[in-house]
């Protein structure tokens, strides 16, 4: 890793629900970077985002944000001007029209009586462009595909204008060319604004075409994480998910990712 | 586009209170005495400039019955549709209402308990005692029934069920209390049953005593706070990881959110008793006119109940005129059918 400061570390982060969810956990989120989680279902996946985004706070350890803010000593309100998060399942939001909707992301920048200006109306639209929803502004939300969904979910985040990005399952549900496409646009965005951006996903070989770094986990236990070429090997993907896989590198260190099945 | 401007929430709050002032004129002047329109504006222009018109038997109909009335049902009628429109958006349950959650009963029952109280200590029944004291006894009543809904409904992980379950403990702790306040007033060695009967369905006839002055005080405050969370509000009736992840302290929101609403129902409850449906009429009407985002929806409500209210209680005193009905009858009979309409569209959504 280089001399960069991290964007938002977890350090030695522990959380039980019941029983140990997340064990002592510990990884970095670089600016213009895309780190990737992978892990079998129940692997703590889900939770890790939500200590990282101060939803729940960690039994043990900490996360810190830019080296030398801890998360616990953040109002909600300051963090959401830090952390963008797309959520795995939205809540209900049919009704709304698609601008109403991408402008609830500039909530945790509004004054006491919660009033958008023209400046969070000008961003609400920019955001909108650069996810390529500019002509639906006045659809509703029910209107959309699941993939102008997805985007929508991500031009909420991006209206946040934060430094700090995350993703839950993503890409989940969607035909293979939206997956692509989405994250074409994830990994665009993350280069054009330097984000440190963490993708939690189920897709092995989404995750090995544009994660910068990846971190495998199962138990709550991190096992490996490191650069794709260094973690996406053939073994460490068979500890995980007790399946044989095809790996092949890509060129700029990317790798493709196939389970072998008889 | 459609940003929500404040020009937007400015109109449709002066056009509303432009309504209000033509009902409430319509309502002073009906009656079985009547007060002309003209009358009563000179009377109250001439009170308004410090002159005294005693000696006009107008004015004696125009400031001790009707105008204390107008007053009272407007500030009633305000407080239960703003607790009403925080309940549904809070509970993300179109169906939520003071009425029907109980707390409306609950700060009856504790207007009555602390009549009692003050009945064996020696002050009279309905007034007396400090002034703060029966409407925070009202206030204390909700407060707990709300308690009561929550813990009764307990928790469950899927949001449409355990918004049913908090519905249907609310309408079992309401029937519950109902009982329970019969119970008290009968064993009171008191005379007025009419007087006691119709306040149990809410009434508005009562004369008002010095107690309106804390109640109409909180009322104003308590609905200017909730203003202040309409937007947090906006953001937890989407979901509440939504609002989260977008800022929102939910939970201090919400007790909040709970505290106030049950603060303006007991306090106006204490007056006027359980008034039914305001709370779930208002919100829906005035959300098919401005549409649901909390920011409109919360000043225009408050305008709206207290149109409603006065239409209402000047229906009631006079449909069957000499004789008067308790508001609470006409609110019923226009309330029941819509609850029963939402419920159905609730489950065509599902």
């Amino acid at each position: 890793m280089s001399g960069e400061p991290s964007m938002l570390e977890a350090r030695h982060v522990c959380f039980s629900y019941n029983r140990p969810i997340v064990r002592d956990v510990s990884f970095s989120l670089m600016p213009g970077t895309i780190t990737g989680i992978i892990g079998p279902n129940g692997s703590g996946k889900t939770t890790i985002l939500r200590l990282l985004d101060g939803i729940i706070a960690p039994l043990s350890g900490e996360v810190v944000l830019r080296g030398n803010t801890p998360l616990s000593s953040l109002k909600r309100k300051e963090i959401a001007r830090h952390i963008a998060m797309v959520p795995q399942n939205g809540g209900s939001y049919f009704y709304q029209t698609v601008f109403q909707f991408a402008i609830q992301g500039r909530s945790p920048h509004l004054s006491l009586m919660g009033f958008e200006s023209m400046r969070d109306e000008e961003i609400a639209r920019e955001v909108l462009e650069m996810t390529q929803l500019s002509h639906y502004l006045d659809a509703r939300v029910s209107e959309l595909s699941g993939g102008e969904k997805q985007r929508l979910l991500l031009a909420r985040a991006l209206a946040q204008q934060t430094e700090i990005l995350l993703l839950d399952e993503f890409t989940a549900n969607l035909d293979i060319n939206y997956q692509v496409e989405l994250m074409r646009l994830v990994r665009r965005i993350t280069r054009e604004k330097r984000l440190a951006t963490l993708v939690v996903s189920h897709e092995i070989n989404i995750l090995g075409t544009f994660c910068d770094r990846v971190i495998l986990m199962s138990q709550g236990v991190i096992r490996h994480q490191g650069s794709v070429q260094e973690v996406m090997t053939k073994e460490h993907l068979k500890q995980l998910f007790g399946l044989d896989f095809t790996v092949r590198p890509l060129p700029g260190g990317r790798m493709e990712v196939l389970p072998t099945i008889q | 586009m459609n940003r929500l401007s404040r020009t937007k929430i400015l109109g449709a709050s002066v056009s509303l209170l432009g309504l209000w002032i033509i009902v409430a004129l319509l309502s002073l002047n009906i009656g079985s005495v009547r007060v002309p329109v003209g009358t009563s504006l000179r009377l109250v222009g001439d009170f308004l400039a410090g002159e005294n018109p005693a000696g006009d038997p107008l004015a004696a109909v125009l400031f001790s019955v009707r105008l204390p009335r107008v007053l009272l049902g407007s500030l009633v009628g305000a407080a239960l549709a703003t607790a009403g429109a925080a309940f549904q958006s809070l509970l993300r349950n179109p169906l939520a209402d003071p009425y029907v959650l109980g707390v409306s009963t609950g700060a009856s029952t504790g207007t009555i308990l602390y009549s009692l109280i003050a009945g064996w200590m020696g002050f009279g029944i309905f007034g007396g005692g400090a002034i703060f004291a029966r409407p925070l006894a009202a206030f204390t009543g909700a407060v707990l029934t709300m308690t009561a809904v929550y813990l009764f409904a307990g928790r469950s992980s899927h949001h449409s069920e355990s918004s049913q379950r908090l519905l249907l403990a609310g309408i079992v702790l309401a029937s519950f209390l109902s009982s329970i306040n019969v119970f008290l007033l009968t064993s009171m060695n008191q005379a007025d049953l009419r007087g006691i009967f119709y306040w149990l369905m809410g009434d508005l006839s009562r004369p008002v005593d010095p107690s309106i002055i804390p109640v109409t005080g909180l009322v104003f405050l308590g609905a200017f706070l909730l203003y202040l969370f309409s937007h947090s509000l906006n953001l937890i009736s989407m979901g509440e990881n939504d609002a989260l992840i977008l800022g929102i302290e939910v939970r201090r929101v919400r007790n909040w959110v709970y505290v106030l609403a049950s603060l303006i129902t007991g306090a106006v409850v204490s007056v006027s008793g359980p008034i039914a449906y305001i709370g779930l009429i208002c919100p829906h009407l005035c959300r098919m006119m401005f549409g649901s985002d909390n920011r409109i929806l919360f000043p225009t409500v408050f305008i709206f109940g207290a149109v409603f209210t006065l239409l209402a209680d000047t229906l009631a005193r006079t449909v069957l005129s000499p004789a008067e009905l308790p508001v609470g009858i006409v609110t019923a009979v226009c309330g029941a059918p819509l609850f029963i309409y939402l419920l159905h569209r609730k489950r065509g959504n599902q």
